[in-house]
């Protein structure tokens, strides 16, 4: 791998915001990303002539959406650009912020996702030209259906134990203020309304609308501008990989984050048994247990006994997607990558309340997107 | 269902790794790099196995009638296809070996039956073969 520059120079997020995820509603996004950006502000205790740089991370907006909303804190002129990487560009955005850091380029450097939903996805992939079978009849809760089968088959696991992941992450939600969906549910009703295969209503993510942000500052910066550095946290790794090819059948979600999640705690000389909290990519629950393998948490097949016996709720071994994650804290597309580092951070601060890992020293933010690419951080209180 | 001659699905290999894929690429080998015209139609038999299988109970898209069941099928000359399964799937699973068949699915419009590629459980197919 190429040099870690955040090993060299060190990066930290200093301040973190969001507006609540939600349903699509007459909330523009200039309200929604402001929101979340003025949060991350106040949080660092910085102004916005501070800020030398911005990201934002959105897919579904269009072209342009950053300044007309940023110059609300003021026309500073500094550079700004969008970042799209499918549901990884908030993500993303974090990883362009940490990079503008640790170079030396910047001190301080805004990473936020803003979106709304706009009907469909308008994803590239599909006006490529290129003609398969499936036509239209695999989209991606059918596509993680089909995986879900094969973990099933595979490892002699039920349907229930694969939608224990769901019970876990919307009780984790409903103790996050940000979720779109904030009710502790039973088993019955997770169990109740069939999309496809095992997935039902309550294991696929809400699509809707919201906003995070996160600011990333130097070393420097936090003696330069007086931020509280007992609320900093490092980022150790930022490492984002794309799709190679893999053996036919062969889980290819899985494996790019398995070869994604090596590098990056590779990196952070970070043990991945060692992490003690994790947002992870579970945009349909059977995700969160091939990930959670994948990222070398416990060995292929051992999730669902694990996540069904509580060693990864809130109080376990690991904490996963304690912010509820995207089943329940929502996935609105650009802000959910930035949201994760957010959460992250929040945790390694020792400030989430009722959703608090308690004596949370590493954390892991993990997202995948189509196209097919995956980035990992790797935080550090 | 209409059973006719063995079907074959064409995809490509590429003359220079001679990686086989499908579905057929008109940009390049997504292996070595080899363009296009390096890369020459092979055809798969529609045979292979099921990989994984899902009935998907609801589709954003109301032409399409669901329930339907979908599955990820490795070919036994290489390849992973994802295609719809139809005829009797009361014992397809994990493991079960399925072949192609077509489907009428409507016409163009110049009145021209269109067919689509299908599979079905291979046993249920050579019973509906011989009976």
């Amino acid at each position: 791998m190429s040099r870690n520059l955040l090993a060299e120079r060190e990066t930290f997020v200093v301040g973190i915001g969001f507006h609540q995820y939600q349903r699509k509603s007459k909330t523009t996004y200039v309200t929604l990303g402001l929101t979340a950006a003025r949060a991350a502000l106040a949080d660092a205790g910085i102004e916005w002539t501070d800020v030398e740089s911005a990201y934002n991370g959105t897919a579904l907006l269009g072209m342009g959406s950053s300044r007309i909303m940023l110059s609300r804190l003021g026309s500073t002129g500094i550079p700004m650009a969008q970042v799209e990487n499918a549901s990884a560009s908030g993500s993303t955005a974090v990883a362009q912020a940490c990079m503008e850091v640790a170079s030396g380029q910047s001190d301080v450097v805004l990473a936020m996702g803003v979106d709304k939903p706009r009907g469909g996805l308008g994803a590239a992939p599909g006006q490529a030209g290129i003609e398969n079978l499936e036509g239209g009849t695999i989209v991606p809760f059918t596509h993680f259906a089909l995986l879900a089968s094969e973990y099933m088959s595979a490892h002699g696991v039920s349907a229930e134990e694969v939608a224990a992941v769901a019970l876990k992450n919307h009780r984790n939600g409903a103790h996050n203020p940000y979720a779109q969906r904030q009710k502790v549910r039973t088993m019955e009703e997770i169990m109740a309304e069939p999309i496809s295969g095992s997935m039902t209503r309550l294991q696929c993510c809400p699509v809707g609308e919201g906003a995070a942000a996160v600011i990333v500052a130097s070393g420097e910066a936090i003696e330069r501008l007086g931020i509280d550095r007992t609320r900093a946290v490092r980022v150790l790794s930022s490492v984002t990989r794309t799709e190679r090819l893999y053996g036919p059948g062969e889980g290819i979600d899985a494996a790019l984050t398995a070869e994604t999640a090596g590098l990056a705690f590779d990196a952070a000389s970070v043990d991945p048994k060692e992490v003690d909290v994790l947002e992870v990519h579970d945009a349909f629950s059977i995700e969160e247990l091939l990930y959670t393998e994948a990222l070398g948490l416990c060995a292929p097949g051992e999730a669902a006994s694990l996540v069904a016996s509580g060693q990864f709720d809130l109080g376990g071994r690991c904490a996963l997607s304690p912010s509820g994650g995207l089943l329940a804290m929502g996935h609105p597309i650009g802000p959910t990558g930035t949201g994760q580092v957010a959460e992250i951070t929040r945790q390694l601060r020792g400030e989430a309340g009722e959703r608090q890992q308690p004596n949370a020293k590493i954390g892991a933010a993990h997202m995948v997107g189509i196209g097919a690419v995956c980035v990992v951080h790797v935080l550090q209180a | 269902m209409q059973i006719g001659p063995p079907i074959v699905i064409v995809g490509h290999r590429c003359t220079r790794c001679e990686r086989v894929a499908f579905p057929p690429d008109p940009y390049g080998c997504e292996q070595c790099g080899a363009e296009a015209d390096q890369l020459e139609p092979v055809e798969l038999s529609a045979r292979g196995r099921i990989h994984s299988l899902a009935t998907v109970h609801r589709h954003h898209d109301d032409a399409m009638e669901t329930p339907f069941t979908v599955a990820t099928i490795v070919l036994d000359d290489g390849p992973s296809v994802k295609a719809v399964l139809i005829g009797d799937l009361a014992e397809a699973a994990v493991g079960t070996d399925v072949v192609g068949v077509t489907e009428a699915t409507g016409h163009d419009d110049d009145g021209i039956e269109l067919l689509d590629l299908r599979f079905t459980p291979a046993g249920a197919l050579s019973e509906a073969v011989t009976s």
